[in-house]
């Protein structure tokens, strides 16, 4: 029967592949018309050098341009760097530490003015004298970078970004080699603006763009108008391809019940915000063709505070790691189709994942049931028990009932737990600060850019965690200086030969798991409920659904 | 009556400015909320942080920036969301109140003509059973929360009996303006003018019921009997008009109150972006500047619909103009 199905699934896969008329086609066919997209509420500033959200970003992708970009493409060759506003990939020179990019001519921003050398170099000083959000981590390896730091205003990025006219190139000099300087370059916060765009956060005043389309309206309490760019002509399929939809409306304010509805009616045709659990079971039901799952690179985790009773002491913490049912905490998350249970810090199919888990039963490679009676042991060892703990959740539903289950399982291997639910909007930022004195909580990471550092060398690395403030993202204030200087070594290695690097890591995951700073609970998986009439839903692993490649007629 | 003005105007600047001064300490003495790591961005190195800090002025004494806020709000309009940064709190809040007022304004018609029937019709048949059949259903709109009944509203209207006959004409949910579209605008507003209206009948019918009664034993209501006139005219130029007072403070309260943003919730139900859910919104992402533009509007508002109030009295009960 199995084989039967095979085949049959080959045989209409052929069938679709000799059938399937080329893309030049389609365009013509599904071309045009208004896509109506649903958010409870904007994303912040429009600004693509200071926004760092998923809705920002996801939407960005088709109007915003790089040097690079990463591929516009289904799954896991999102996770690929193509050439986008550099005519190739760079070439890498003075040991990894010189990238040499050659500018494509005719690309033209949004008000007909044609992209230049000096438009690359003014976004990046642009990125330090708006004080981007990852001006200090990600792109603060460029030389002059310190400087720029220190004062924004004066910033020129001297000898680290260096436009030649003539040649029509860009050099970027880093201080030292950085396997994973490619990724940051294709991310929305170093794509090239128009060189005389203000220094400042242009807030809700869109800056002209170079991909297929721009946002022409924008108001925070109604919404986004996304149309076509009139200048825009097609350079690379890879990195820029032309879109459907010759407007993408993108409206704020319904909630998530009445976004629901209102795609149900056909009257929107995509919704931002994760579906409403109490709709789902009528979704999975009547509306199954127009729902689709994608896996995320992400985790909900347990972040232990390492610097406090009583998860100062590993054996505390691995008892924690051993009594964690994570099918209970994948039902409570709206069930197997949304989630995996995990118990590493990489996720599934992520660059350095290999699949391991001590904490369960029988330890190996996946996790199956929880083991208590080890837990329990392991408290009575560390000398920990009847101490008082305090988790700290989000005051939604999904983490709210986390938070009460967890208690309960402390409570079940010796500790008197708490719960305390605060509201959603300071809970990331509270159990960062030391000052809070937070013992246990619970919190979400999503990836930046495929890369094992981007959540273990940012999540556990000793250079996250800062004393006091609210931005310490190493919240379990883990730092173990064997494993933080293994990871600066992968983080070298990477530059010649990424495998090993990634072999590293997959080492590290395992060193960092075994000491269990942060208790790895799921990986979430999306859920898009789109309209009936929209077409070529297409899932990038990267920035998720690629909006403009769907068609809605 | 220049000194009644000017009274009523140093209330509301003092009513004003305790607002501000505990909006202002509360948001920063909540833990977790450093508005300079939340613009910042999720690990932002610690020289981003200082200088964002720096530029938005959070290294200043909390006194300068109160002052900077209130005059950024008061003198110059031109303060700035921390969240949707660039976008001006006060002209947003201003595009909010044609949206409210909307609202609100269909919603008080609907309750006042609809109150005011219920409780003369439950006054005139006292103790009957449609007396009791009313207050009834008075207690149960009383007793829906008007979030619970929106959302309810919303799933047969939009949802279960979209399709049918019923609820066709029902258009998407969110706000058409007025002046562009004037029967979208009435349309979208029918099920929300409802939603909102249901509680204040309930509360008003009664009100008034009693109210009515109550002067029905009044020493000038036996005058007018007295006199000859016929039960109707008692009922609705004498027993009515004196009933009207305690009515009419209710209603400047609920009317000042609401049109301020205590229509949040009903707001929120049905997607229409006016005062209550910017005020919702800002709570949800702890936007100190747009918290503090919505609540000196609603505390202006409720202050001015008082003065109101106090006014129509006047013109009510000649028992208050005499003295």
């Amino acid at each position: 029967m199995k084989k039967l199905l095979l085949t049959a699934s080959a045989v209409t896969l052929l069938a679709s592949a000799s059938l399937a008329p080329a893309k030049a086609e389609y365009l013509q066919e599904h071309r045009g018309g208004t896509m109506r997209l649903l958010a409870r509420s904007a994303a912040g500033t429009l600004d693509p050098h200071i926004n760092y959200t998923d809705q920002g970003w996801q939407m960005y992708q088709p109007i915003y341009d790089g040097l690079v970009a990463f591929r516009k493409a289904e799954g896991m060759d999102g996770f690929t760097i193509v050439p986008d506003l550099a005519e190739a990939l760079p070439e890498v020179s003075n040991d990894g530490k010189t990238f040499t990019f050659k500018l494509r001519k005719g690309v033209m921003f949004s008000t007909g003015q044609e992209v230049g050398v000096k438009d690359v170099v003014a976004s990046f000083q642009r990125i330090f004298k708006v004080s981007g959000p990852t001006s200090g981590t990600f792109y603060a390896g460029i030389v002059g970078a310190d400087k720029c730091l220190a004062d924004t205003k004066s910033c020129t990025l001297e000898g680290g970004v260096v436009g030649d006219e003539a040649a029509g190139t860009v050099t970027i000099n880093i201080v030292k080699p950085d396997a994973e300087f490619l990724y940051k370059l294709a991310l929305p916060h170093a794509v090239t603006l128009p060189a005389d765009t203000p220094a400042e956060d242009a807030g809700s005043v869109p800056i002209p763009s170079t991909g297929p389309y721009m946002i022409s309206a924008f108001d925070p309490n109604k919404g986004m108008t996304v149309s076509r760019n009139p200048h825009y002509k097609q350079w690379s399929a890879e990195a820029q391809p032309d879109g459907y939809p010759d407007v993408v409306q993108y409206d704020f304010g319904l909630s998530e019940e009445a976004a629901v509805t209102a795609i149900q009616n056909g009257e929107a045709d995509w919704m931002f915000d994760a579906l409403p659990s109490d709709r789902l079971a009528e979704l999975g039901t009547k509306y199954k063709d127009q729902l689709h799952i994608a896996p995320l690179s992400a985790w909900w985790y347990a972040p232990l505070n390492t610097r406090l009773a009583p998860f100062d002491n590993v054996k505390a913490r691995q008892a924690v790691a051993f009594a964690i049912d994570r099918n209970t905490l994948v039902k409570l998350f709206g069930g197997k189709v949304l989630a995996s249970p995990v118990c590493q810090v990489l996720p599934p199919d992520f660059p350095g994942h290999v699949d391991y888990c001590p904490y369960t039963k029988n330890p190996g490679a996946k996790w199956s049931a929880p083991d208590l009676e080890k837990a329990k042991q392991l408290v009575e060892e560390s000398g920990t028990k009847g101490q008082k703990v305090t988790i700290i959740v989000e005051d939604t539903a999904v983490s709210r009932s986390i938070g009460v289950y967890l208690q309960s399982v402390l409570t079940s291997i010796g500790y008197v737990a708490d719960v305390k639910p605060i509201s959603a909007n300071i809970q990331f930022t509270y159990i960062q600060n030391t000052n809070n004195k937070v013992q246990m909580s619970v919190t979400q990471w999503y990836k930046d850019y495929p890369a094992a550092s981007d959540f273990l060398h940012i999540l556990f690395g000793c250079a996250s965690f800062r004393e006091g403030s609210d931005a310490s993202i190493n919240i379990a204030g883990f730092c173990d200086a064997k494993i933080d200087e293994k990871m600066q070594k992968a983080l070298d290695l990477g530059v010649t030969d990424q495998v090993a690097a990634d072999a590293m890591w997959a080492e590290i995951d395992r060193e960092v798991t075994d000491q269990a700073p942060a208790v790895g609970l799921f990986t979430p998986k999306r859920l898009d409920f789109v309209s009936k009439r929209l077409g070529n839903f297409q899932f990038n692993r990267q920035f998720n659904w690629m909006i403009t490649q769907s068609w809605v007629q | 009556m220049i000194y009644a003005i000017l009274r009523r105007f140093g209330q509301m600047l003092f009513v004003m400015f305790g607002i501000s001064v505990i909006v202002f300490l509360i948001f920063f003495a909540t833990p977790g909320s450093d508005p300079a790591a939340r613009i910042a961005g999720r690990n932002a190195s610690p020289e981003v942080l200082e200088a964002v800090r720096h530029s938005f002025g959070f290294d200043r004494p909390l006194y300068v920036q109160y002052g900077l806020m209130m005059q950024k709000i008061f003198v110059t309009g031109d303060l700035t969301s921390f969240v949707n940064r660039g976008w001006k709190v006060v002209p947003a809040v201003l595009d909010a109140i044609p949206v409210t007022l909307s609202l609100v304004f269909g919603a008080a018609i609907l309750w006042v003509v609809v109150s005011v029937i219920i409780g003369i019709v439950a006054a005139a048949t006292r103790d009957s059973w449609l007396d009791k059949l009313l207050m009834a259903l008075g207690l149960i709109g009383i007793s829906m929360p008007v979030y619970w009944l929106g959302e309810v509203m919303n799933l047969i209207t939009q949802s279960r009996y979209h399709d049918t006959w019923l609820f066709s004409w029902v258009p998407p949910l969110g706000y058409k303006p007025l002046m562009s579209d004037p029967k979208g605008w009435f349309l979208t507003l029918v099920i929300p003018w409802i939603t909102l209206a249901v509680l204040y009948i309930g509360i008003y019918g009664r009100v008034l019921r009693a109210a009515i009664i109550e002067s029905m034993q009044e020493d000038f209501i036996r005058t007018a009997r007295a006199k000859g006139l016929s039960e109707t005219r008692i009922l609705l130029r004498h027993a009515l008009r004196t009933s009207l007072i305690a009515f009419v403070t209710l209603f400047g309260l609920d009317f000042g109150a609401l049109v301020g943003g205590s229509a949040l919730l009903t707001e929120v139900v049905f997607g229409l972006n006016g005062i209550g859910k910017l005020t919702y919104d800002a709570m949800q992402n702890l936007d100190l500047p747009m918290i503090m533009a919505t609540v000196m509007y609603a505390s202006m508002f409720v202050v001015i619909a008082n003065a109101v109030v106090d006014f129509v009295y006047i013109l009510l009960d000649p028992r208050v103009r005499t003295s």
